[in-house]
């Protein structure tokens, strides 16, 4: 693999680069948060930031997705991928993506997820701050890391810039970089190390172990007792860069005629989420708030497993930050079930 | 085709939602392509008492006196409409509901007089069959937009969501009001409205009304805790605008 | 990424039309359609798959397809009203399309069936989807063995596809049994759960194979039974019906532990899942 430096004097020269070519969606400050948006200006871009309040995942799959635009003469697909950048991802929210991109591409190809997903190059970067609640260190820790073109680590006096594809390589004219020293590539190395190990957050099991005790523990008490707090608010949902869950609605213009199907964000943790109509009202298959709960954390942890060689969760920590109830931290009630 | 004849009624409210409709623009300009209203107090000075198709009834039904009213509007109108939180659950009206009459105190002599004569605030419903309720304070004008052009077409009835407000919020990536040191009713308010309130920094008070099976218990938990609300006030925050809606209503 | 589209344009959410040439309400509920693609193609499944019916401005809703893929060009379904899409559907007549969206899932095992003896247990309309593996046993009655269909309504007009039961009690070479919960007074036929039929036959050998379709509640009731007769649980497919979103394994609505209800069933075999929680 070949690596690079890129000083920091020459960063917002690369940025500005990179925006003259491509819209670039980048970390960016939002009141006591930070989002990924698109960058306006090279210096509003904040690679020291600790989380966002969403994952990426937003840039290929909008919280809102039209799907179909109809009339009354027909109805016309919405595919309409930008070649954009996405700078500043942070490495277990690569592995999200890389997740993400398993859910929409096996057996059925989503292309209304895949062609935007295509036609972004990604940017990777080192975590300089913690979010309070990251676990990543213990959380899917040995997935190799995949899906980025590019990554950024910062060191001392820069960042050193591994090349991952060759399509990353590509963007390395639109800055000035120089070769990187054998120290400064074990400066990353080292720097990406103790990223893991300083997570403020850690699991007491493999990943094995989790799916083992998890799976088993269906009837736990544990899961009613954590659901007693729970508003089944569904934030936690909303927030995770795993969650993929979609609701499709259709809309009509003004005009009556026109409209269109488009998708949007859904909550396994609502209500509505497992109502279905039936004669005389609704029927709920998790009806109390206990089993929508349990659902959430059956499926990161045990249920999506085989499609994904691993847990279905990254360790970002942004559902225990969405949390007003302070019951959606996944180490928590992890480790809690481990003790049993 | 015809346009469909709109008339818009104001009982006990301030008529903000009324306003809310002037403050339209262009898709209210849109729409008038498609209807036609003939009485708008807000707006107009015409008044109608031939049938119309489709009655707007903002306001909620706080004096018995008003029940006469509302029924000759049902009587005319082959579609009714409660929009504004008034109208569909009683609204901010409703805080009466749960506080001691002090009309003696503040009126003294003129405390009998009829117009001062007043219930217990209720929504439109309690009076007469209402077709569709638009919740919120004031309205959502996308919704109201969405719900005309239902009516106007025969279309599709127009969705409104189950689920709270904290969705709609992280949708839009919305700096959570307890991230800012700030209290909400996000997590049990019903959502439809798009959050709009919490993007602007103001706390959501749960005015288009409750999720189906809030957790109010923790709800006051998590105003004590997070919000730092003092006791009463945690137990007491929602009733703004649920007064009517609420698990002690 | 691996991804194996060829069109990387090509959504999944993009309908066929299909056009409508008849259409009867067959309960005060249900209506029957008969279709076929507007684009003069063949519509090409197998008994027990399911397609995303719907109309634009409305939306989708999950359907059993009701008749065989042998039956020619045309395809059947049955809508009930229940929401806003199922009633705006319902208003549709001949002459009308609507949008549909697959074939979806993975239908009836036919080959395990194959020179067996079958039984098919429907309930309500659930008998709407078991339809298509009706028709398609009557279509290759020889390459299957004794057949027999139990199908429990909740009062007699309630019962579904009057003409094909008038045709299928005449059968002999099936054999139908029918009863409802409630009768009315001039229903002179059995009256019960479904599963008071186990009682009124003596042909269910513990190799046959079983398929069941019905409300949730019925499943576990008739399984009883076949346990008693000694059916093996292998042999026994249960049809599952959940709020399908999308149909192609992606929005989550249908998920029971790690199987999508529409990619990997509807149709699952009881053992698969009989230890999966929230499944029956």
């Amino acid at each position: 693999m070949k690596s690079y430096f890129l000083s920091d004097q020459n960063l917002s020269a690369f940025v500005e680069g990179l925006m003259s070519k491509y819209p670039v969606i980048a970390p960016v400050a939002k009141r006591s948060r930070f989002v990924f948006e698109k960058l306006v200006d090279a210096s509003e871009l904040r690679l020291d930031y600790d989380t966002t309040i969403l994952p990426p995942k937003k840039v290929f799959f909008p919280a809102k997705q039209d799907l179909i635009h109809f009339d009354q003469h027909g109805f016309t697909c919405c595919i309409d991928p930008t070649e954009q950048v996405l700078l500043g991802a942070h490495p277990h929210d690569i592995k999200g993506i890389a997740m993400s991109d398993i859910f929409y591409s096996d057996r059925h190809c989503d292309n209304n997820y895949m062609a935007n997903r295509k036609a972004t190059t990604i940017i990777g970067s080192s975590v300089q701050n913690h979010y309070k609640h990251a676990f990543f260190g213990t959380m899917n820790a040995e997935r190799p890391l995949t899906g980025h073109d590019l990554f950024m680590t910062a060191i001392e006096g820069g960042f050193a810039v591994d090349v991952v594809t060759e399509r990353g390589e590509a963007l390395l004219p639109l800055g000035t970089f120089e070769p990187a020293t054998e120290a400064q590539v074990a400066a990353a190395v080292e720097v990406n190390r103790k990223a893991e190990e300083d997570c403020p957050e850690k699991l007491n099991g493999t990943a094995e172990e989790i799916r083992e005790k998890v799976r088993t523990s269906f009837k736990s008490p544990v899961w009613e007792a954590f659901a007693e707090k729970c508003f089944s608010c569904g934030s936690c949902n909303i927030v995770c860069c795993t969650c993929y869950c979609f609701d499709v609605q259709d809309e009509w213009n003004v005009d009556g005629v026109s409209g269109s199907r488009f998708r949007l964000w859904d909550a396994c943790l609502t209500r509505e989420f497992s109502e279905v109509t039936s004669p005389g009202g609704s029927e709920n298959f998790r009806e109390e708030r206990g089993e929508r709960y349990r659902h959430r954390f059956m499926r990161k942890a045990a249920y999506l497993n085989e499609q994904l060689g691993g847990p279905a969760c990254t360790g970002c920590g942004r559902c225990s930050g969405a949390c007003t109830a302070n019951i959606a931290n996944p180490t928590t009630v992890i480790n809690k079930l481990l003790e049993q | 085709m015809a346009k469909v004849k709109c008339a818009w009624f104001d009982f006990t409210c301030c008529e903000g939602c009324q306003i809310e409709l002037t403050n339209f623009g262009e898709p209210f300009v849109d729409l008038l392509e498609h209807i036609e209203p003939v009485e708008f107090r807000e707006a107009m000075s015409e008044k109608t008492t031939g049938p119309i198709d489709v009655a707007f009834i903002e306001g909620s039904f706080s004096r018995e006196a008003d029940r006469r009213r509302l029924e000759q509007i049902r009587e005319r109108a082959a579609v009714v409409v409660a929009y504004g939180s008034c109208a569909t659950s009683g609204g901010v009206n409703a805080l009466k509901n749960h506080t001691n009459d002090y009309t003696e105190e503040v009126y003294g002599a003129d405390a009998k007089r009829p117009h001062l004569d007043s219930q217990k605030a209720l929504p439109v419903s309690a009076a007469i069959k209402v077709d569709y309720n638009i919740p919120g304070c004031p309205i959502d004008k996308a919704e109201f937009i969405r719900v005309v052009e239902q009516l106007v077409h025969g279309t599709a009835k127009v969705y409104i969501p189950s689920y709270p407000v904290c969705v709609e919020c992280k949708r839009r990536e919305t700096v959570c009001r307890y991230d800012d040191g700030d209290h909400c009713l996000g997590p049990i308010a019903l959502a439809g409205c798009g959050a709009p309130c919490p993007a602007d920094g103001i706390p959501c008070e749960a005015c288009r009304g409750m999720v189906k099976e809030p957790n109010e218990a923790a709800m006051e938990l998590v105003l004590k805790e997070n919000g730092n609300l003092p006791e009463r006030w945690a137990k007491d925050k929602s009733r703004m605008f649920t007064a009517n809606i609420r698990g002690d209503a | 990424m691996s991804c194996s589209c060829t069109t990387e344009t090509e959504s999944l959410f993009l309908p066929q039309v299909a056009e409508i040439i008849d259409a009867k309400m067959i309960t005060a509920t249900e209506k029957h359609f008969t279709l076929k693609l507007q684009n003069g193609e063949r519509f090409d499944y197998a008994p027990g798959q399911i397609v995303e019916a719907g109309l634009f401005g409305y939306g989708e809703v999950p359907l059993g397809l009701a008749s065989s893929p042998t039956n020619g060009t045309s395809f059947d379904l049955v809508v009930r009203v229940l929401g806003k899409v199922t009633k705006a559907l319902v208003g549709l007549e001949k002459g009308d399309v609507m949008t549909i969206r697959g074939p979806l899932g993975n239908g009836f095992p036919v080959e395990e069936f194959t020179g067996k003896d079958v039984l098919i247990v429907a309930g309500g309309i659930g008998l709407c989807p078991v339809r298509s593996m009706i028709e398609y046993i009557l279509h290759h009655r020889d390459d299957f063995g004794r057949f027999t269909l139990f199908f429990g309504a909740k009062t007699p007009s309630d019962l579904l596809f009057e003409e094909d039961l008038e045709a299928w009690r005449c059968e002999s070479c099936m054999h139908y049994m029918d009863t409802v919960d409630t009768p009315d007074a001039a229903w002179k036929g059995n009256v019960g759960v479904i599963t008071t039929l186990f009682e009124k036959t003596e042909e269910i050998t513990p190799d046959t194979r079983v398929i069941i379709c019905g409300p949730p509640i019925m499943y576990k009731f008739v399984i009883a039974e076949l346990d008693k007769l000694g059916v093996a649980r292998s042999n026994i497919y249960v049809d599952l019906e959940r709020r399908m979103k999308c149909g192609v394994g992606k929005c989550g609505h249908c998920q029971i532990n790690d199987k999508y209800v529409c990619m990997d069933g509807p149709v699952f075999r009881y053992s698969d899942i009989q230890t999966l929680e929230e499944a029956i």
